[in-house]
Order: structure tokens, then sequence, then C-alpha cells
């Protein structure tokens, strides 16, 4: 098991090199670049200036040398500055990358625990019954209608109409305690854990149907077991395993959707400085973020499969 | 044969099936008793609701069925208890699952749970049927698998179903059925998904089981050879019905109804050589949804008379043999 995890590590290095690189071209292959966005399209510029920012800048080096000279920072573990005001991107990491955790990571077990309830209600009430049907419903609109629509709604309704909860933003200069934010979280880690609460649970009642339909747990009623050891030890537990491999490979899913949330409640996360970052062309920025989600996803699944082998035991991990 | 005898009657059991409407009547009043410490089997073709018999015995029927008539009656030490009228998973159902009559399947991979070891499922049914706790429930389980002829039971309590073979698994599903010493035990085809060389190791362990402890078992078989070496009673099942029942000397020895006949006709037989006639049931069951309004057989029999149309009446042939046919008097002084 060791070697299994060691070795799984170590194939992380050259996968998020070569993903890394991959985001990298294509970057480099879209029009225009960091210099380009500063300027305003009205005024014409000496091309010999731009030449000399280009430079200063070290975007006149070939693409596999500025690739290098990024990447063996990123080993010294310097990962630059931003090329639009030159700010330390580790600064910016510091701030920002707290706020997308705690979005994420409370989306993240939200929509485990509620998903994984919710499926397995629905699995235990029969097909057909009212509850079922609700749940069903419910579930094909939660991953149907895309994100920024239940954040807008969310916003209107909540913040403008009740002015229940602040429309976004996340730590304001009032707050005086960590704690005053929450009203702030409230709404985005609810609209962000939709999509995943929703996909999860359809997941969960098929696995739970199909665990409830084996032999085992008409043995496990022929041993005369009370009801709910029969479906929740029996029948959940063996569901469990596809469950958690799902939730694994969603997650991925769930920092792309927090891009989107995090835009829509103006909350100050990577997302945000994402898609600010591609919009300036801010490349360092970009790289950055891509090399720490490949790097997340990787581990994740690293973690998945180490849970898997834990939970159900006719997983061997290494051969 | 008085009631003492007998650990579990069936009088007249209806199971039908719903399905879009329709209704099967895969078990269509059915009576057998099944008598202490003998081994009854019952041996059909598939479809012809033996396993769902066994399954309304131990009321593990699924949700589109239920039993409709007739009594199912567990002859207890305290006293006679209406299974078909007990909840389905109500608690007095559950403390005698398991506990007074357990059941062995098919398919001993499927049939235990791949996340559990062997051990936790052994235990599970000691922990809910006695008073056992703690050490004692392990070392229980640990001499129920050494019982069971699998070696080295310390380790093996501890070890996953996948890592049983085929046969020690259908040892581990007995080990625990036997678990709480049940009055009755009831096996539905335990030895199909085995290996021939492991079904006669697992049916010498049954007989054994019954000798020691004094359990009676239903055996639901297809297998006349089995039926032959194991049972004290047979019962014979055609499309819901048991069209005939007996003494083992009874049926194999006098079979009288025609569908018997035939399944004994159908067996080659070794020795007789290659040539030996091994004569197969001509046509097909009859679509359940859409049954013939008399006797069953009818349509696949070569004695087949106008009155078949109706359904034939159970006639008592002798004190234990009695058939379901029409013309069982000239059957029965006819010759094979």
């Amino acid at each position: 098991m060791l070697t299994y995890i060691v070795r799984r590590l170590l194939i992380i290095v050259p996968m998020a090199i070569g993903i890394s690189f991959l985001v990298y071209l294509a970057l480099d292959l879209s029009p225009g670049d960091a210099v380009s966005r500063m300027l305003s399209p009205e005024r014409t510029v000496d091309p010999a200036k731009l030449a000399e920012l280009r430079k200063a800048l070290g975007l006149d080096a070939p693409l596999l040398v500025r690739f290098w000279i990024w990447f063996s920072g990123v080993l010294q573990g310097n990962f630059g500055r931003t090329l639009t005001g030159g700010v330390p991107i580790s600064r910016i990491l510091m701030e920002r990358l707290p706020a997308t955790l705690e979005l994420s990571v409370i989306a993240l077990v939200l929509s485990s625990i509620f998903g994984a309830i919710l499926g397995t209600i629905s699995a235990l009430r029969r097909r057909g019954t009212t509850t079922d049907n609700v749940l069903t419903v419910a579930g094909m609109i939660g991953v149907s209608i895309p994100e920024f629509f239940f954040g807008l709604v969310a916003i209107v309704v909540f913040a403008l109409n009740l002015q229940w909860l602040p429309v976004g933003g996340r730590l304001l200069p009032s707050y005086t305690s960590y704690w005053d934010h929450i009203p702030n979280l409230v709404m985005p880690a609810l609209v962000l854990s939709i999509m995943m609460t929703a996909g999860v649970m359809r997941y969960a009642r098929s696995a739970m149907l199909d665990a409830l339909s084996r032999e085992f747990i008409k043995t496990a009623r022929s041993k005369g077991l009370p009801e709910w050891r029969v479906n929740l030890l029996h029948g959940f537990r063996v569901a469990l395993t596809p469950v958690i491999v799902l939730i694994g490979f969603r997650l991925p899913i769930l920092i792309g959707g927090s891009v989107i949330v995090e835009q829509v409640f103006q909350w100050p996360g990577l997302g945000s400085l994402f898609v600010m970052a591609v919009r300036n062309k801010d490349l360092p920025v970009v790289m950055t973020i891509a090399l720490l989600t490949v790097i997340l996803v990787l581990v994740v699944s690293l973690i998945v499969d180490i849970l898997t082998a834990i939970i159900d035991p006719r997983v061997r991990l290494g051969n | 044969m008085t009631t003492s005898d007998v650990a579990l009657s069936v009088k007249n059991l209806k199971t039908f099936f719903y399905t879009n409407n329709r209704c099967n009547k895969a078990v269509n009043g059915v009576s057998f008793e099944i008598r202490r410490g003998k081994t009854l089997c019952v041996v059909g073709e598939s479809g012809s609701g033996k396993s769902v018999t066994a399954a309304s015995i131990m009321q593990l029927l699924p949700t589109l069925s239920r039993i409709e008539d007739g009594e199912i009656i567990y002859h207890s030490e305290r006293g006679d208890i209406r299974i078909d009228t007990l909840p389905r998973n109500g608690s007095r159902m559950r403390s005698i699952r398991g506990s007074e009559i357990s059941m062995i399947f098919q398919d001993p991979m499927t049939a235990l749970n791949p996340v559990f070891t062997v051990g936790f499922q052994i235990i599970e049914n000691l922990y809910y049927h006695t008073a056992m706790r703690g050490r004692q429930l392990k070392d229980k389980a640990i001499d129920l698998l050494r019982a069971m002829g699998i070696p080295l039971p310390e380790r093996r309590v501890d070890q996953f179903p996948h890592q049983y073979s085929g046969g020690m698994r259908q040892r581990a599903m007995i080990a625990m059925a036997m678990a709480c010493n049940p009055k009755i035990l009831i096996a539905d085809e335990p030895t199909t998904a085995l290996d021939v060389t492991i079904q006669a190791q697992i049916f010498d362990l049954m007989s054994t089981l019954r000798r020691e402890h004094g359990t009676a078992i239903l055996l639901i078989t297809h297998d006349m050879g089995v039926v032959a070496e194991l049972a004290d009673d047979v019962a014979v099942m055609y499309m819901g019905n048991i069209v005939e029942a007996g003494t083992v000397e009874d049926v194999l020895r006098h079979p009288t109804h025609p569908y018997t006949r035939a399944l004994l006709d159908s067996i080659p037989v070794l020795g007789r050589g290659r040539n030996q006639s091994v004569r197969a049931i001509p046509g097909a069951t009859p679509d359940p949804l859409n049954r013939p309004v008399g006797c069953q057989f009818a349509d696949r029999c070569t004695h087949r008379i106008d009155r078949c149309d109706r359904m034939p009446e159970e006639t008592q042939m002798t004190a234990t043999h009695r058939v379901m046919c029409w013309r069982h008097e000239e059957l029965a002084n006819a010759p094979r």
C-alpha cells in the first residue's frame, strides 16, 4: 500500500508538468498578450516602446524558454509576480486560496452528506411513491439548471427582496470577527452545492437500488436482522463505494463551478482571480492556478483510491 | 403421522405475483409437511414455484408478490405459529428467521455480503438471536467454521468472502444458517453454482448436520440423483402445484403422475450404454400469465383425456402417497 501511494505521488510530477505545458501552449496560441491588454485601443503607442515593455516582462523569449523560466521559478517556490501590477503571486494566493477552499470544502461536505442521505431515502421509498418522485424531479432540476441562474435567483429573492442576506462579497471592512461573514457565505456555498448534491443524490439512489436488489440483502433478511440494519448496514455500505468514487471525480467540477459562483457573488477567491487573469492575459497567475488545480485533482483521485480500498476489501491497491 | 413429528405444515398455500396488472399464480394451492429431522426434497423444473414456496415460508417474497391464501404453520416448542399471518419484517417473523428456520441460497458468491468478513456475518446472526456477547461471539463463529470443515478457522474468520473458494463460501453460508441451531434448514438449490465434486461434500455436510442436530431440511433441487441420495420425502412440483408427493420410496419406486414419470425417464442411467433412449419431455412449460384452465401438464402429457381440461383433484393413494391426476388409478397399475 505504501509503495503504491509513493508511486502515485511520483506520477503527479510528470502529469503536472505535462498539463501545465498544455495550458501554457493554449494561452500562447490565443491572440494578444498582456501588453496588448494594458493598452487603450484608442491611443496609438510607439511600437518600439511596446517591444521594450515586452522585453521587460520577459514576453519576447521563445515559448519553451518562457515556460522553463516560469517552471524553474515554481520549483524554487517562486510563483513570480503578476504582469499587471507586479504583485507577488504568492501573496495573492495567500489572500485568495482560503476564500475558495472555504467555499469548496463547505459545498463538498454539504453536497456529499445531503446527496447521500436524500439518495438513500429516495431508494428506500419504493419507486412511484411521492417522496421518490419529488426527489427525482428535484434531482433532475438540480443537475440541469446552471449555477449562475440559481445564484441570480437567490440574490434577487434573498438579498434584494427579502433582504435576509448580503448580495455578495466576503470580508467587509466593518467586520470585526471571522464569524461576521457567515451570512455572506450562506448563498454562495448553497448555490455551489446544489448541482453536486443533485448529482450525488441521483447516483446514490441508483447505487442503493442496485445494492438492495442483490442476493446478500435477502441473506441478511433471512438471518432475522432488523430492516434498518439490512438497508443501512448491508445495503448502504455496499452502495457507498461507487458514491465515494463519484464524489472524488466531481471535485474538479466543484472547483470549476466555483469560478462561476465566485463571479456571481463577488467572492474574492481563486475563481474570480482566474477569470480576471485570463482576461488580462496574466500568464503567471493563470498558470499558477492551473497548476494548483492539476495537483489538487491528482491528489484527490489518489485519496479516493485509498478510501475505496479501505471501504471495499475487494479493491486491492497496487496490482 | 402425528403432529408432534411435524416441524412445519403448509396447507393450500397460494402465492401470487402481480406485474403490470397481471397475476402470476406462482404457487397455486400447495400442501406439504416437513417432518422433524427429516429431509423433504422439492423437485421440479425452473418456474415450477419451488423457490417461491421456500421464500413464502421465510416471508422473503419480492415486493410485488404476496401470500394470497392458505396456512403456513410452524410447530415450535412453544406452540404453533401461523407464519403467514405475521407481518413480513415484524419482530416476531425476525425472531423466527435465522434462529428457528434458516435458509441457504443457490450462489454463495452473491449471497454473502462482499464488504464484511465471514466472521462478522456469522456473528450478526448470533448477536440477534442469542445472549452471547463480546469474545464469546467470535469463539462461537470460529467453532462453527471448524464444524463445517473449514481449515484454519481462527484465520478464516477474519477473511472476506472473496478470499474463500466456492465450496468454502457455501460452508460459511451453512455455518451462518446453522449458527443458532435452527429446527428447519431451507436449502434453495445449494449446489447449483458449485463443482460436482464439491456438491457431494456439501450434501454430506448437510446430512451430518441433520443427524447430529435433528434439523429438518427442505431441499429444493432439480437433480433426481440428489433426491434418491438424500430425501426422506419428495414433492414434485409443476407450474405451482404439487403433482405428486410421498416418501422417497413412493415417488421413486412407484411414480404415478405422468410428469414424475417423464422426469425420471429423462435421466440418463449409467451403464445402459450410449444408445439408451433418454426421453425428453415434449413441449415447453405454459406461459405462467396465461395458464391452461385444467391440468397444467395436459398439453405435454401422453396420457391426456378430455377430463384433463378440468383441474384434477388431489388423491391420497396410500397413507403417504398422493397424486394430482385424473388417471392415477390406471397409471398406478400400468407399468412404466
